[in-house]
């Protein structure tokens, strides 16, 4: 089973590594952070597997406290140096950060089934990717454009890199405990209902710079 | 209903308040990065509670082992702490000897939730995990309670930013020894004891970011 995850990430990620080598700017860019997403997530399922023993193999408890702040903390790493070496732009590492969460939940779906090929269904498919996936994205997307604005006040870089990270582990928790309790509907519906109104509000912002240009 | 719930609501809902209060006031351009601080404080404090309202409402245990929420008390009090230490402090205190009172007399506050952590925590009968989480807060919390002590002392003679601030940093301090009577509460798993703290705590978050605003208003008129 080992093997085959890693059969899984040479497939998807020799791909993309030789398409990325034709690609320009921000299109580079993106595909490269969605690769790092992608590597982070391998070496994050393998911490998940260790914490999991280290905890007598409590999934729930292990899913509701610690992996969400291991997954937030590895995801938000790649966006961090980013932000600290080349840009505080926030369209840049709003899209470089939801590029890595994606690339993190692709990776994740992809363990999951084949952990689980047994029992995985259409329904299982639409879920992960449209709520899962969409939760990572979000998380990791808060993280770059809160970013954004902390690596313009030096004063406030540290603590408010740590409240990224709480407020982003903590959704992600939220998300983790909903979808495994008697409330799951509110947690399928919980990423798109974070998911929309932002894209509104890009849409919006998008559609007045363009008018203002005009 | 479960007393916990109810507090942990009450809360979350009053932090939530405070925030977007914060959000509107101080998120534009050209405001005080110290008001912003004081903001994500009170923002993280929501979603903690809000992440401990869900533990709840799903059947999960907030007492009994470590959990999200705590989180969100500790990013709060790191908040706290960084605000008046990093930004406030050096605006008041230029280190000369006839202060040197004022630097002695707020270390009452650290020193009394040490006491409590001891007494309660240390010298108590209390499992590992939840003495180093309490310990890790009581460090926060004396971090954060001497600052705003002193702040709440100081005659702020050249700036007066900080005489301004003073119904700020006493709410901060109040809220600072909710979180030992808190820590204390759970302890014990009263549930009244939890409410009463939780409306209280309510209170003050809800009560910290007006603060800030008018004390900004009345320094900078």
């Amino acid at each position: 089973m080992d093997n085959l995850i890693y059969i899984l990430f040479i497939c998807t990620v020799a791909p993309l590594v030789l398409m990325l080598m034709l690609l320009k700017k921000r299109a580079k860019l993106t595909v490269g952070y969605m690769l790092i997403g992608i590597f982070v997530s391998l070496f994050v399922s393998e911490l998940n597997t260790l914490l999991l023993s280290l905890f007598d193999g409590d999934m729930l408890y292990v899913t509701t406290t610690i992996t969400p702040v291991t997954e937030e903390i590895f995801k938000a790493i790649p966006v961090l140096v980013f932000a600290l070496l080349f840009t505080d732009d926030r369209e840049k590492l709003m899209t470089i950060a939801f590029a890595a969460g994606i690339g993190f939940a692709m990776f994740e779906n992809m363990v999951i089934l084949v952990q689980n090929i047994e029992s995985v269904t259409l329904g299982w498919a639409v879920i992960r990717g449209f709520s899962t996936a969409l939760m990572h994205g979000v998380c990791t997307a808060a993280v770059g454009y809160g970013m954004s604005f902390i690596k313009k006040r030096r004063k406030l870089f540290y603590c408010g890199t740590f409240a990224l990270l709480v407020m982003a582990s903590i959704y992600h928790g939220i998300f983790n405990m909903l979808v495994q309790s008697d409330y799951k509907y509110f947690g399928f519906v919980l990423p798109a209902a974070t998911y929309v109104p932002i894209l509104m509000q890009m849409y919006g912002r998008n559609k007045a710079k363009v008018q203002k240009s005009k | 209903m479960d007393l916990f719930l109810i507090s942990n609501i009450i809360t979350c809902l009053c932090a939530f308040a405070g925030f977007i209060f914060g959000i509107v006031k101080f998120f534009a351009p050209k405001k005080a990065l110290y008001a912003q601080m004081i903001t994500l404080a009170v923002g993280c404090m929501a979603f903690g509670r809000l992440y401990q309202v869900v533990r709840i409402l799903t059947g999960g245990e907030i007492l009994e082992e470590f959990q999200l929420g705590v989180l969100g008390v500790l990013g709060s009090l790191v908040f706290l702490f960084s605000a008046n230490f990093g930004l406030m402090d050096s605006l008041a205190d230029d280190g000369s000897k006839q202060y040197f009172k004022y630097r002695v007399i707020p270390l009452a506050a650290p020193a009394a939730a040490v006491a409590v952590y001891a007494a309660v925590f240390l010298f108590g009968d209390s499992p590992l995990l939840e003495m180093i989480v309490a310990g890790i807060l009581t460090v926060f919390i004396s971090g954060a309670s001497y600052y705003n002590l002193k702040h709440l002392i100081f005659p702020d003679v050249d700036f007066g930013v900080i005489n301004c601030l003073k119904t700020y940093n006493l709410l901060a301090l109040v809220f600072e020894f909710l979180c030992v009577a808190e820590m204390v509460s759970n302890k014990s798993g009263s549930d009244v004891p939890a409410l009463i703290i939780g409306v209280l705590s309510g209170a003050v978050l809800l009560a910290i970011t007006p603060a800030v605003e008018r004390g900004m208003k009345k320094w900078t008129t």
